[in-house]
């Protein structure tokens, strides 16, 4: 008779941390010598990684093709031991679904985990993110012993939810959200089903992609899978279970050293989120870190509940898992990237919160969420190293996608359903010796590209008008954070469109300074219906924008019916020669805008990278307007002044708290806030 | 005696430290190296050929008007980028889109850099740009991306741009608009506009490069980069190749220069972009392997090439150097060059092994090296950390005295001391063992390397055979071999000089490119393309531009063989597979369908079956059309074998040799190379020493010494062995 329950497993997705240490890998770990170890570590990584290429050139979706794609290599428990990513949440998160498959499915006699199995899944309860991150991972086996999973993952453009692309801002439930398969068999010895590959296509907007990129992903698994097989012909199944479990242990045991030496402390960031998906509102997360000893907390205390008819909703695992983003990429840089990190880790939920959600809640923009959280996770962590090592201490890179998605059907006539790349070409956060980086990536997949248009052009039925970088679209501070890039698109060609976009800060920024510095300013969307920029263009007119700053100047020829809208923006049909203009943002400042050399403001000045505005208002430069020649003696002056005004508008800490402790947001903005300003208080610790 | 009836060949190959020469007339070949000379690559050049002429008894100039072609593979490019000393250029670009050089595709931050070095997001960095963002301007212009025109580009526009450029101090100009590579109007407008207003005979005339011309595929930051980098170093490649040109004609040379490309061909200097000389030494060694396959009867070859501070790899299938870049990257910018595949790897004799405390005392070997200077610590110019050449020397490989043929004198007890302190030491362990794990990880990591290249290209690396050249290749190929899985390995006795051999064995060749997105099965209708006319256009249009450049290059039409490779993809996937076209031209429907069907079965290949998705619609989407001229090619004298038996002379001493912890120091016979004879055999364990390189037979490996001079070195159960 089934075991089988048929509702989510809540047991399983709380085991993020590697599993006990089995009888067999305690003895084979203990055998693996030094030597042979540090061999082995080097040749699973190039497996990893001769994966993590192979999946990315046979993708097809936007993230596949330019984004990143995390393929990891998973104990038989299913803990992720090695992996070739610069996405590593979906690594990390990777796991679960392991677990998953290891609990209930290796006993099960009608699904079973033999030799040739494929296993899909995009519930994000499990995945951990969102729907649109699907998974497929494999079994291997030496004779019959499951001796490892491997496993790739990565966002497709389409989950065939109420909007297309993938994110559904209008979502009140997760039955609006499309396709959420659990942990599933769609390949038995070594085949792909074809029913099941029929039904997961017909599930979405655009088949082909769908199964492009599941065979993508299979093709890079069985690769990976042969090669496992050749280590283990060649050094044994004992020696290759133990050092892969020895990889966890040690990875570890350096995790916990590693924040042993950092000064203990408490850090606090609170972070909020303006919008709700399809309206605004006021939401918290309420991070606080503890470090001590060799361990930090991460308590989610004291944040927002959770939003029953909203898909700002996260799981408590995909905070976890980008966590680990800013573990592996800022903070244990130099160690492998595996859940062993997370030895050196523990964390505190609260029930019924935004960031622990359950039930049938949508979680559709849970990474706006979770990227909002680990711009946090940058200023608590910035703070925590500094005394130690300041070059740890970065601002946050942008924390606010600004997304365009969009569905219908190409120029050939083809369905597409997909987003657009410019999210991996946001700017890095400032440094304590440097500015950011412009137009670096997206911090949770680092590796990522932002494509070229003509590639984008090729099979999407847009026509960019312009895609640069745009002057104070990053935080100003001492240092500066990295530019965004700010794109216009027209609609090109196409018998049918649907536009819309995902993201947050409109209101107030999602992106925050560190010690001092600015934060990146708000981003939100213009489009224009019947506009006449195709005559403009065909006209080559002089007067039309370069850049997203210049969409918003008074000389912009463009007309029509003009709209402005949050950065969350639910699709709607755009015709041909309709326009869309967004940017994503740059990364946050460092330090006092004052303190930052004057020639390096007149250098952006020119640069068009800084206004004159923000250049004589916040860095408080002097200078001649036509030549931009520097007047150092009156900068100096100006700077003088400013801190003598600062210095009048100190006041006793109590007396600032007393003041701010009156101001409230508007009640509308507060409907899924909790109560304001402790979300929790008044609730019981239930 | 002299005698000016011999026809001398020479290739050279500029290297970091030397500049090899190898020189070839009737099947015999001399080598020799000069120190190379940065500051004037063509100080070191012309020393070299001296030292040629010496070799053969003859005045220079008499010399130099018997060679009948100057094969130079040069770094005078690559020189360029590393001292930044171009031109300054300005860049002609489609109005609102002047930052795509400086996006980059916004992780050109980590172009250039491997996996490990782009781990640490905290300090990533940008490299300095070629062209500052003032030297950008853009025209209002812009095509859709059938290469309609949205926006016509306005004549007056481009005068005051120009003179903007003109007035920053242009010394050059570089022309990439969007979608140019389908329809290169606008370009060519701009480059007209320029030339009118700057014409050859005026003073301020500078030179003008359009992406569509240098570089006609699709992805506008590849293309224009291609165009920056050409650009940037074309000046200066273009004075000193002239330069050396002249002073080659001067004393004799009579021929032309021909140089190097990385795309696996030569050309004359003067008709050579200059893009394509980037990185071309490893190419050329890639070409003397093929060479030498052949003479052995092997057609399947991993190339390797081990130095002090790189390892390279490269690839040779059924005789043919044929894969190309995925991201070809030029210094630190990606380009769409098509050029052969040379995997570069940091490690080499000069790589430092050290402890990561962090990770339970791990040692690891690199990426970090010692370099030329200071070097290992045995080479005593102030080294401090252990490398894999202070390993080898501790362990009894390497003669402390017969270094280098001698020219190098090392010091055990420094090896041994920084072995100690530094690894041995901390780990708790012997240094002998140090030294040992040392050079048994740095073989490890090289093996899994060249793994990776061979699979990722769908091939089974046990299938080919291994050869190793470079200054450490002989010393450590047995030490990888076994990570590969290959049981056969070949150490060319030109191991030194291989690049200069390589380049010595190449052919006249160019490759053309194109994109061209055409649906060759298509989706939404579910057939296969019935209108052939734009495919066969473009192999027309691609085959007549063939024609015209080596014509003009001295060549009949009937000279040339034509190739065709189609990279083409299952719907919007990024990566293209590379298919070679069954013929130039499709003549019918049933054409389009053996296509298709060998694009699967390559597919298959590669990546299993279950990953083809042949009704999810084919692409072609570019077209790869090589040109080449075949002329006979290098003869090599075979000298007439001996037995197995080395003459006894040959055997110099017997030496302690640590091979492995449980057998400590074995007496290990060192024999001279130099008295060998084809035919000899050599069991391991057992040592060669040759002047510039060191042969490492290890235990269960049987060295052969072939009729070219080469070492062919065999598993004791691997084929060949009786």
């Amino acid at each position: 008779m089934s075991k089988t329950s048929y509702g989510r497993d809540y047991e399983v997705v709380q085991r993020l941390r590697p599993e006990p240490v089995t009888d067999r890998e305690q003895l084979a770990q203990g055998a693996v010598q030094d030597i042979d170890f540090d061999i082995f570590k080097h040749k699973m990584h190039m497996i990893a990684l001769e994966g993590k290429e192979t999946t990315m050139k046979l993708g097809a979706s936007t993230a596949m093709r330019f984004g990143d794609v995390a393929f990891g290599i998973f104990t038989a428990q299913g803990d992720l031991a090695v992996c070739a990513t610069g996405i590593y949440h979906h690594a990390v998160l990777g796991q679960i679904p392991l677990k998953y498959i290891v609990k209930h499915w290796a006993d099960e006699a009608s699904v079973g985990v033999r030799e040739g199995d494929s296993f899909f899944y995009n519930d994000p309860f499990y995945g951990g993110v969102h729907n649109a991150d699907m998974g497929l991972a494999i079994p291997v086996f030496h004779g019959d012993e499951l001796i490892c999973f491997v496993g790739a993952a990565v966002h497709t453009g389409e989950a065939g939810g109420t909007e297309p692309g993938g994110v559904i801002t209008s979502a009140r439930s997760k039955y609006d959200e499309g396709m959420l398969i659990p942990p599933i068999k769609i390949g038995e010895n070594f085949r792909l089903k074809e029913d099941l590959l029929t039904m997961l296509g017909a599930m979405t907007r655009d088949e082909r992609t769908m199964i492009l990129d599941i065979k993508a992903r299979l093709a890079a698994v069985r690769i990976a899978q042969r090669r496992i097989q050749e280590v283990v012909a060649d050094k044994g199944v004992d020696f290759f279970i133990g050092a892969l479990r020895k990889t966890l242990t040690v990875t570890g045991e350096a995790a916990r050293k590693k924040i042993a030496e950092l000064n203990d402390g408490v850090f606090r960031q609170p972070r909020f989120l303006d919008s709700l998906g399809t309206a605004p509102g006021l939401t918290k997360i309420n991070l606080t870190v503890v470090k001590k000893g060799e361990r930090v907390l991460l308590d989610f205390s004291n944040s927002s509940p959770m939003a029953m008819d909203r898909p700002i909703n996260t799981y408590f695992q995909g905070l976890i898992g980008l966590t680990m983003v800013y573990f592996c990429g800022w903070l244990f840089h130099d160690l492998p990237a595996n859940n062993g990190l997370l030895e050196a880790v523990d964390w505190k939920f609260p029930d019924n919160s935004l960031v622990n959600a359950k039930g049938d809640v949508s979680t559709s923009l849970a990474p706006l969420t979770q990227i909002c959280f680990t711009q946090g996770m940058f200023l608590c962590g910035a703070r925590m190293t500094y005394s130690h090592d300041p070059s740890r201490a970065v601002a946050a890179w942008f924390s606010g996608f600004a997304i365009p998605n969009f569905g219908g059907l190409n120029q050939k006539g083809e369905p597409i359903a997909d987003l657009t790349p410019e999210i991996n070409a946001t700017g890095c956060g400032a440094r304590y010796d440097q500015d950011g980086v412009d137009a670096a990536g997206a911090f949770f997949a680092t590796m990522s590209d932002c494509s070229d248009i003509e590639t984008t052009e090729e099979d999407r039925p847009f026509v960019y008008t312009f895609r640069n970088l745009f002057n104070n679209s990053y935080g100003h501070g001492k240092f500066r954070g990295g530019a965004g890039v700010g794109f216009g698109l027209m609609v090109h060609d196409t018998p049918m469109l649907v536009l819309g976009a995902m993201g947050g800060g409109t209101r107030f920024p999602t992106t925050l300074g560190l010690f001092g510095g600015n934060a990146v300013p708000p981003t939100f969307v213009q489009y224009v219906h019947n506009s006449n920029l195709n005559e403009l263009m065909s006209e080559a007119d002089s007067r039309l924008p370069n850049n997203l700053t210049a969409v918003y100047e008074a000389e912009n020829p463009e007309q029509g019916d003009r709209h402005f809208n949050e950065t969350n923006m639910t699709v709607r049909p755009f015709a041909n020669g309709d326009t869309y203009y967004l940017g994503v943002g740059g990364g946050g400042g460092y330090g006092d805008a004052i303190e930052r050399e004057p020639a390096a403001v007149i250098r952006d000045l020119r640069r068009g990278l800084v206004s004159h505005w923000a250049a004589r208002n916040i860095y408080h430069v002097a200078y001649d307007g036509e030549s931009l020649r520097l007047d150092s003696p009156a900068t100096e002056a100006l700077r003088m002044e400013v801190r003598e005004e600062r210095k009048k508008r100190g006041k006793p800490y109590d007396e600032f708290v007393e003041e701010w402790e009156q101001l409230s947001p508007p009640a509308e903005l507060l409907t899924y806030y909790g109560s304001y300003p402790d979300p929790e208080a008044g609730l019981s610790d239930s | 005696m002299m005698n000016n009836s011999i026809q001398y060949t020479v290739g050279i190959d500029v290297g970091g430290t030397f500049t090899d020469f190898y020189c070839a007339a009737d099947g015999v070949a001399i080598t020799t190296k000069t120190p190379t000379t940065h500051y004037d690559l063509s100080v070191g050049f012309m020393q070299g050929i001296r030292q040629l002429a010496e070799v053969h008894k003859l005045p220079f100039d008499a010399f130099l008007g018997q060679i009948v072609s100057l094969r130079y593979s040069t770094t005078v490019g690559t020189n360029v980028l590393i001292e930044r000393n171009g031109p300054k250029l300005g860049l002609f670009t489609t109005a609102g889109f002047e930052d795509t050089i400086f996006i980059g595709r916004a992780r050109s931050w980590a172009d250039g850099l491997s996996l490990q070095q782009c781990r640490d997001q905290a300090r990533i960095q940008k490299p300095e740009p070629l062209i500052e963002p003032e030297m950008v301007v853009g025209v209002r212009e812009r095509l859709d991306y059938s290469g309609k025109v949205i926006t016509p580009l306005q004549r007056e526009e481009v005068l005051e741009k120009l003179q903007e450029l003109v007035d920053k101090g242009a010394q050059g100009f570089v022309v990439s608009l969007l979608w140019s590579f389908i329809n290169p109007q606008h370009e060519k407008m701009i480059r007209d506009i320029i030339e009118d207003e700057y014409p050859e005979d005026y003073l301020g005339s500078m030179p003008v490069i359009l992406s569509s011309a240098i570089s006609p595929k699709a992805g506008e930051y590849t293309r224009t980069m291609t165009a920056v980098v050409n650009s940037y170093i074309h000046g200066v490649m273009s004075d000193e190749i002239n330069a050396l040109a002249n002073e080659l004609r001067d004393h004799g040379y009579t021929r032309p220069l021909t140089l190097v490309h990385n795309t696996g061909g030569t050309k004359k200097a003067s008709r050579t972009r200059a893009v394509l000389t980037h990185n071309a030494g490893p190419v050329a060694g890639l070409h003397g392997a093929a060479t030498l396959g052949r003479l052995n009867d092997e057609h399947n070859i991993i190339f390797t090439d081990m130095g002090g501070t790189s390892f390279d790899i490269g690839l040779i299938e059924k005789g043919e150097i044929k894969t190309h870049e995925f991201i070809p990257v030029i210094d630190r910018w990606r380009t769409n060059i098509p050029a052969i595949e040379v995997k570069s790897i940091g490690a080499g004799g000069g790589s430092i092994a050290w402890i990561n405390t962090l990770m339970d005392n791990a040692m690891e070997v690199g990426p970090q090296s010692a370099g030329a200077m200071p070097g290992p610590a045995c080479y005593d110019q102030g080294g401090q950390d252990p490398t894999v050449t202070d390993a080898d020397l501790l362990l009894g490989l390497y003669n402390p005295e017969n270094y280098l043929g001698g020219e190098m004198l090392l010091d055990v007890d420094l090896a041994h001391d920084v072995i100690s302190e530094k690894i041995a030491g901390p780990l708790g362990i012997d240094p002998l063992e140090a030294a040992w794990r040392i050079r048994r990880l740095v073989d490890a990591r090289m093996g899994h390397e060249v793994y990776n290249e061979v699979s990722l290209k769908g091939h089974d690396p046990r299938n080919f055979i291994l050869l190793a050249c470079g200054g450490a290749g002989g010393a450590h190929a047995c030490g990888y071999a076994p990570y590969i899985g290959t049981q056969r390995i070949l150490v060319p006795g030109q191991s030194s000089v291989f690049g200069a051999f390589g380049a010595s064995t190449m052919q006249i060749k160019e490759v053309w490119e194109r994109s061209r997105a055409i649906r060759m099965y298509n989706w939404a209708e579910q057939k296969y393309l019935q209108d052939l006319a734009v495919f066969n256009s473009v192999v027309t249009s691609m085959k007549k531009s063939a024609i015209r450049d080596l014509k003009l290059e001295g060549y009949d039409e009937n000279e040339i063989g034509f190739n065709l490779e189609l990279e083409m993809r299952y719907g919007s996937q990024y990566k293209l597979t590379s298919v070679e076209a069954p013929a130039l031209f499709l003549k019918n429907s049933e054409d389009v369908g053996t296509l298709c069907d060998s694009f699967t079965q390559r597919y298959s290949e590669i990546y299993s079956p279950e990953a083809t998705f042949p009704s999810g619609g084919i692409n072609v989407e570019t077209f790869h059309l090589t040109a080449s001229i075949i002329k006979p090619a290098l003869s090599l004298q075979a000298a007439d074998p001996a037995g197995p038996e080395p003459d006894s002379a040959a055997l110099l001493c017997l030496r302690p040799v640590y091979w492995d912890p449980q057998q400590g120091f074995t007496d290990t016979p060192i024999y001279d190379y130099s008295l060998l004879r084809p035919g000899n055999r050599i069991r391991g364990p057992a040592i060669v020493e040759a002047a510039q390189t060191t042969y490492v037979v290890a235990h269960g490996w049987r060295f052969t010494l072939d009729n070219w001079g080469s070492a062919v070195i065999e598993t004791a159960t691997g084929p060949g062995d009786h």
